[in-house]
């Protein structure tokens, strides 16, 4: 009974310590194994993303917008773009063209173009109407992008200073175009384009332009429009039809003041003068007696711009002199596309007073009929092109990854 | 450039240090494993980071610092481990 006893005990140590030991000790290398294997499979990733993100040119557009997209939402520069982006110089030129000097502002990196020329890509913006060059949130996306790697000219012209567009200016951003084809680092590269608002005909009708339109590698519109005609029937209605309904739309005072620039043209001297003090900002608004004095072309356009006669417009517009339509058809970027080549990016706030939301839609529609290639997005963050202070996380989540998206394939294709 | 070329010195630090505990030393380093790896690594990211520089500019010179820093250590722990064997 006791060597029995005995015996189950001994039998007992030897086959409950040592298994346990053992099991302890394999569970230990499984485990060591699979931090091994963790950290291995880390390395391959370093090892990949490093790559993608350096040498492949898909992946240095998605390093460029990762940066850049804080850039833009912040209205600033993050640290980590200028501590590990290039130095930027700031230098400007002019350059005649036919419709007057064209203004040039050129930010680039200030060290020497790199062995890998693909990685330094070139962008002409083209602001809109009035005197951008200062403006901080186009300095700050100009400085944004040079630090990159990318060259980038800001041009603008006297006519666009004075609130103005013209169908001449197409000659001015050829001329821009040329011009930033010759710096150093540009030779035989595509550009891509940039237009902001009233920016956008001059940069459809240079797009489709024959001296350059095979040199351009996109054309990205913010803010923009399709058809004056379009325009202006918003302006006079003070609504849109979007999403199935009829909304409220009021104009703010700076496109009231362009459209009147343009559509004033071909009206004789005194009542364009008479019209165009009425309409401006704080103007005192015509009396009967003051409209009937003048024409009948006159008097429609007068109540197109101010939006006094909401449920005229269709006669408005037809009562328009011819040489206003022919204006209205001039500046319309419908009329390019045809002739356009490169891919085209389309973006608009969906709740913009300056240009309505409608007018990228028709754009984007017109290029879909046309199997034309594109892309458009509509953000909730920006006041017409600029971003608005103080976002909502909620409005930066939903916003942020389009950009994102859609600043990647700008870069992407501008870095051809 | 200073602080570029400190973050590319500390990223092959880090990745040297990853390597060490992901046991990619060879064998024939008994002695000193740490500091080889790191000082591999560091060297091996500093000189990804001037090529990069040289090669695609400022901005994507710390990326290729990550990859160059990796296929560094991992090429001479292989060669060492192979001169080692012969």
């Amino acid at each position: 009974m006791m060597r029995n006893k005995v015996h189950t005990y001994k039998h007992h140590v030897v086959h409950t310590i040592q298994p346990e030991s053992l099991q302890a000790d394999t569970t230990r290398r499984a485990s060591h194994k699979k931090i091994v294997f963790v950290l291995r499979f880390f390395l391959v990733l370093l090892f990949v993303s490093g790559i993608f993100l350096s040498l492949v040119p898909r992946g240095r557009a998605i390093a460029r917008a990762a940066l850049l997209l804080p850039t833009l939402i912040t209205a600033s520069q993050p640290a980590p773009l200028v501590l590990s982006g290039e130095p930027t110089r700031h230098t400007q030129m002019t350059v005649p063209s036919r419709s007057g000097t064209v203004y040039l502002d050129i930010y680039a990196p200030s060290t020497s173009v790199p062995l890998i020329t693909d990685a330094r890509g070139g962008i002409l913006i083209i602001p809109g109407v009035g005197d951008n060059r200062q403006v901080p949130q186009l300095v700050n996306l100009s400085q944004a992008l040079a630090r990159s790697g990318m060259i980038v000219m800001d041009m603008t012209t006297p006519t666009l200073m004075a609130y103005d567009i013209s169908a001449q200016d197409s000659d001015a951003a050829v001329q821009a175009f040329n011009a930033f084809a010759n710096l150093p680092g540009m030779q035989g590269k595509h550009i891509g384009l940039i237009a902001f608002s009233a920016g956008v005909p001059v940069a459809c009708f240079a797009a489709a332009d024959p001296r350059i339109r095979d040199k351009v590698a996109s054309v990205t519109l913010f803010g923009g429009y399709f058809n004056t005609e379009g325009v202006l029937r918003a302006f006079g209605r003070r609504a849109i039809d979007i999403d199935g309904h009829t909304e409220h739309w009021q104009p703010t005072d700076v496109p009231i003041l362009t459209l009147t620039n343009v559509i004033m043209k071909p009206l004789a001297p005194a009542e364009r003068s008479r019209i165009i003090q009425a309409l401006a900002p704080h103007g005192k608004a015509l009396t009967t007696n003051e409209l009937a004095q003048l024409s009948p072309g006159t008097r429609a356009a007068y109540h197109l711009l101010i939006g006094d006669e909401p449920n005229r417009v269709d006669q408005n517009i037809a009562a328009l002199p011819a040489a206003i339509h022919a204006e209205l058809t001039e500046l319309s970027p419908s009329r390019a596309i045809g002739q356009m080549r490169a891919p085209m990016f389309l973006l608009h706030d969906r709740n913009d007073r300056s240009i309505p939301v409608t007018e990228s839609r028709d754009f984007a529609a017109a290029l879909a009929r046309l199997h034309y290639p594109y892309e458009y997005v509509e953000f909730h963050i920006f006041d017409h092109v600029e971003v608005l202070s103080n976002l909502k996380i909620g409005q930066i989540l939903g916003d942020g990854p389009r950009l994102f998206s859609l600043l990647s394939d700008v870069l992407f294709v501008d870095s051809q | 450039m200073i602080f570029l070329s400190l973050l590319w010195l500390f990223m092959g630090l880090l990745i040297g240090a990853i390597a060490r505990a992901a046991q990619i030393h060879p064998a024939a380093w008994k002695q000193h494993t740490w500091v080889s790896m790191l000082t591999t690594g560091a060297i091996a990211a500093s000189c990804g980071g001037w090529i990069g520089v040289l090669l695609l500019g400022r901005y994507f010179a710390t990326a290729m610092a990550l990859w160059v820093a990796v296929a560094g250590i991992v090429s001479v722990c292989w060669g060492v481990s192979r001169i080692s064997h012969q």
